[in-house]
């Protein structure tokens, strides 16, 4: 039993997976190659249980950083408990984590007309950096950035004040808003 | 057993074709080691459920050594191109299949020789999961929508505001991050 002579590329690999290959053709060779070849069969099965993971983790409501809205109807179809925190710009917002929630998604709007892409900056007390996400992509007059985090995580947290900004991204950022949540820490159940 | 471990795939459907006692029935289960987990792939890639993809598997390879018992596979090189042939007509046909999977079940292989191919090995998803906070937040949104919301690069590309092309380079790169973190002894850790 030789290893691999031809192995498929990475690439084609994850487009085939994906349902990104759209040559009839190159699906069949793919396909033949597959069933013939142990080693690159084992690389998809490799690529088929990472992909498993990630969508068991999510599954979970252990999510961390933007989601889009696709993935946060996905999570409510999957029966998690999504707990949404809807923050316009300039307002604070008080919030807590409650039993039974699975994920807490903060969700900013502002106008985002002109922009394409943002960046959010979570500050703690203090001004201590709590996240950054970079570039993230948003359109539309009536936008949205949503913020999404696992709500195991955020139960740890102490009563506090997290302001987050949104600016522009490119040669001159604009700041986009700014907002606040004001977390409370509720005791443990008894 | 050892030696069927070795033995190509061809050797294989030989050996089961001549029903030689002893020896067919260790080429058989080696097939089945062989072939199985590859039409669960083919599964999972078309029917996109778990379950499913393991009945499938089952089911192909069933037939498959059916008819590598019977003779009715003439070229035994060719076996791989025969379990892929049998995996896509399955598949076109697998919500009309009921009545026949059963037939199959009743009629051949022992029990212990079809037990499905496993899921997949347990990932440690802490570890995972740190991996994937490590990404960068468009490589993350990306995977997220590729393989928990099973969004094919051009629906991706219509939320994220980029070209299809540019999300399978996206992709391509975060998948190669997290595996090499998943791989690393201290990545995401």
């Amino acid at each position: 039993m030789l290893g691999c002579q031809a192995p498929i590329l990475e690439a084609v690999l994850s487009d085939y997976w994906t349902g990104d290959l759209h040559d009839g053709d190159e699906i069949h060779r793919v396909e033949e190659h597959l069933f013939a070849c142990s080693d690159c069969s084992a690389r998809l099965r490799q690529m088929a249980e990472l992909g498993a993971g990630v969508a068991a983790l999510v599954r979970e409501g252990r999510v961390s950083g933007i989601v889009s809205r696709a993935i946060l109807n996905r999570l409510q179809r999957d029966g998690a408990h999504v707990r949404m925190f809807w923050l316009a710009p300039g307002e604070t917002v008080p919030c807590a984590v409650f039993p039974g929630d699975d994920v807490i998604v903060a969700a900013l709007r502002a106008d985002f007309s002109g922009v394409d892409a943002v960046t959010l900056s979570v500050t703690g007390p203090d001004d201590a950096p709590f996240g950054r996400c970079d570039e993230v992509p948003v359109s539309g007059r009536r936008g949205e950035v949503l913020w999404a985090n696992p709500a195991a995580l955020l139960r740890q947290l102490p009563t506090m004040r997290l302001e987050l900004t949104l600016t522009s991204t490119g040669a001159a950022p604009t700041e986009l808003g700014r907002y606040v949540l004001e977390h409370s820490a509720l005791p443990p159940p008894a | 057993m050892q030696a069927m471990v070795e033995s190509s795939d061809g050797d294989l459907a030989r050996a089961v074709a001549a029903r030689a006692a002893a020896v067919a029935e260790a080429a058989e289960s080696e097939l089945y080691r062989r072939f199985a987990p590859r039409v669960r792939l083919y599964g999972l890639r078309h029917l996109r459920d778990e379950d499913e993809a393991r009945d499938l598997s089952q089911q192909v390879m069933l037939l498959v050594i059916e008819k590598l018992r019977s003779g009715a596979i003439r070229d035994a090189d060719q076996i791989a191109s025969f379990v892929l042939g049998v995996s896509r007509t399955m598949t076109k046909d697998w919500k009309r299949l009921d009545w026949r999977r059963e037939k199959l079940r009743e009629t051949f292989l022992p029990a212990s020789m079809v037990e499905a191919p496993a899921r997949d090995a347990t990932l440690d998803l802490d570890h995972l999961e740190a991996c994937l906070a490590r990404l960068a937040d468009r490589e993350r949104m990306v995977v997220l929508l590729t393989f928990y919301a099973e969004k094919t690069g051009s629906e991706v590309g219509k939320e994220l505001r980029l070209t299809e092309g540019n999300v399978r380079v996206i992709r391509h790169r975060a998948i190669e991050r997290l595996r090499t973190c998943m791989t690393s002894r201290e990545g995401g850790r």
